[in-house]
């Protein structure tokens, strides 16, 4: 078995192809062809026009074989229109002078020394020769012209594809991002702020309402920075702070200089909120949550890590649409410049980055 | 009514919702006794057997072992009222096995109710198991369905890879193809590639089938990124993948993955 790597495009081999090439177009244009060539040659030969058209109609069927069949059967280093032209300029002469074997019962020195033979015998060889390579090379333009409708449909198709995916990353977004089970769990603990008559029941009002006008969802990211993002985040982390007081800590450290960038709305919060479901919420220990960003000069990107020092991923655990929604986004704001990687923690946990290109991107 | 005397476990991950649950029913039902407080399924399992209350609240979602499974080692040895935020899938078992359950956040009357039931059954426990025949297998259900909510899907879904000094977690819909590579697989994907341990044969066995394919002994094909497929001669084929130049070896006896294609 051959190993899987990189080989050249095969060109569709065996009878199968050979009969696909054969269409009823080409037998079509063979016979057309030998029609006219023997009304063109019809007046410089004694030969009856029946007979002369026999003659033609055979070695055109016999040529258009050899034509199809050294098409498909050509060396993979000779290409095919080559391999056409010299297999129909060597079986050019053989098949007329076979076509002329029942005048001459046979005889092929016959052919050779009548002088009217020969000459018919030139005029038809020679015709074929001429026809032969521009055959070879309007199929050859054909095909490549097809080739080139063939890419730019696939071009095409994967435009479209990427159009309608940035189109369904806005689309999901417009479904509820907010989990009712983390909203009802949230309004249960303000409920108990404020039965019990907590002073910590208005920054929480705070931060869950802060929390709702960023993650209520739109559609225009058009004012959406870094910083809002920020906002966004930290109003989540509260929230999630006072539900689980003895198993969470978080920091936020983003330097004040980079809050101005532009940056697609929930890009963050997707991966702080995937920290807390997958690292931090299913582990009796619980663990910390680190969002940093950084400008690397050097490449002009920024990189916006969110680490956790949670349970880590399992690798049955589903990605959920999140991530993958996530790319798409950062995809369709900053092209393909943008990537999201996943990397696992020593001794345990995850970190994501996000790493977006900061020209372009800047206000 | 009569002054009925108990003793109660409360189970939440959220303390401030074991304290609103312990200060409503200090006020609904005084004589309630509050044995210990409970902060994942573990420990609600391990503080019942210390103090083996006649009455557990559980939360449904907990960290570690969660309130389902919790119950099952609890099992009719106690009262159980399940306390749950959303899951409408476990209302409704609830419902069907005609357990217990409170409903976050919940109001006062609602508990009101929770409260009287569970005085009748104090009182006359002899209806208490008659009432939830099939309790063990509505909580068989119930632990089955969470499993698969909270997300352990039957397939790999990541592949860990060592790039550099870090370990990669790979989305499998990421992949390309995986090939064997003497002792380790290559993971070819969009952002790189990186050899890992496992083996082709096992990963056959892990991904999932509907999204993955062995093409030949030593690959495997992520089907939601073939392009093309050439059919060559000997009843083999040729694969073509989204953005890839390389072409990869369909071997004949998995030629029959494309046929329908």
């Amino acid at each position: 078995m051959t190993p899987p790597t990189a080989l050249p495009t095969p060109a569709p081999r065996g009878i199968d192809a050979f009969v696909g090439a054969l269409s009823l177009r080409r037998v079509l244009i063979a016979s057309l062809l030998a029609l006219s060539v023997a009304a063109s040659l019809n007046p410089i030969f004694i030969t009856p026009f029946p007979v002369l058209l026999g003659r033609l109609l055979v070695i055109a069927v016999v040529l258009l074989l050899v034509f199809t069949a050294a098409g498909v059967w050509h060396p993979a280093w000779l290409p095919a229109w080559f391999a056409q032209v010299t297999a129909v300029g060597l079986a050019a002469p053989m098949i007329t002078l076979v076509a002329y074997l029942p005048s001459v019962a046979g005889d092929v020195s016959r052919v050779l020394s009548h002088e009217s033979y020969l000459s018919g015998f030139v005029w038809i060889t020679g015709t074929a020769l001429v026809i032969a390579p521009v055959l070879a090379l309007g199929a050859l333009y054909r095909e490549r012209d097809a080739q080139a409708r063939n890419q730019a449909l696939r071009f095409e198709l994967e435009r479209s594809e990427l159009e309608k995916q940035a189109l369904d990353a806005r689309l999901r977004l417009l479904h509820a991002q907010i989990e009712p089970h983390f909203l009802f769990n949230t309004l249960a603990n303000v409920q108990e702020l404020v039965e019990s008559g907590s002073a910590q029941a208005a920054p929480v009002l705070r931060s869950l309402i802060a929390y709702l006008r960023g993650a209520i969802p739109r559609l225009d990211d058009a004012t959406a920075t870094l910083g809002s993002e920020l906002a966004l985040v930290r109003a989540y982390l509260e929230l999630m702070l006072l539900r689980m007081p003895d198993r969470l800590q978080f920091e936020l450290a983003v330097p004040a200089d980079l809050a101005g960038l532009r940056f697609p709305a929930m890009a963050l919060l997707t991966l702080v909120e995937n920290a807390i479901r997958h690292g931090i919420d299913p582990g009796e220990q619980g663990g910390r949550v680190e969002v940093r960003a950084r400008r690397d000069d050097a490449s002009g990107t920024v990189v916006v890590t969110v680490t956790d020092t949670g349970v880590g991923l399992r690798d049955d655990a589903p990605p959920g649409t999140g991530l993958a929604n996530l790319r798409a986004r950062l995809a369709a704001f900053y092209g393909s410049q943008a990537r999201v990687e996943l990397r696992e923690q020593v001794p345990h946990g995850v970190a994501a980055e996000i790493v977006f290109p900061v020209t372009g991107a800047a206000r | 009514m009569t002054t009925i005397t108990a003793t109660a476990l409360i189970a939440d991950d959220e303390p401030l919702l074991r304290e609103r649950l312990r200060a409503h029913l200090a006020r609904l039902w005084p004589e309630l006794q509050i044995a210990a407080e409970a902060r994942n399924g573990r420990e609600a399992v391990e503080l019942f057997e210390q103090h083996q209350p006649q009455i557990v609240f559980l939360d449904v979602h907990m960290p570690g072992q969660n309130g389902i499974e919790a119950a099952r080692s609890v099992a009719r040895r106690a009262l159980i009222v399940f306390v749950t935020a959303y899951e409408q899938y476990a209302v409704q078992a609830f419902e069907q096995g005609a357990l217990d359950y409170l409903v976050k956040p919940f109001d006062e009357q609602r508990l009101a109710d929770t409260v009287a039931r569970l005085k009748a059954r104090v009182a006359d426990p002899g209806t208490a198991g008659a009432k939830s025949p099939a309790l063990e297998t509505v909580l068989d259900e119930l632990a089955a369905e969470l499993r698969r909510r909270s997300g352990t899907a039957s397939f790999l879904q990541w592949i860990k890879a060592s790039v550099g000094t870090s370990v990669r977690l790979i989305p499998v819909e990421q992949i390309a193809y995986l090939r064997a590579d003497e002792k380790y697989t290559l993971v070819v994907w969009e952002g790189g590639e990186a050899l890992i341990r496992k083996s082709i044969r096992e990963l056959a066995d892990e991904l999932d089938p509907s999204r993955f394919a062995q093409i030949h002994r030593s690959v495997i094909v992520n089907l939601h990124q073939v392009v093309q497929v050439n059919r060559g001669a000997n009843e083999t084929a040729e694969v073509q993948l989204k953005g890839r130049t390389e072409l990869l070896p369909v071997s004949r006896s998995y030629v029959h993955v494309f046929r329908q294609m």
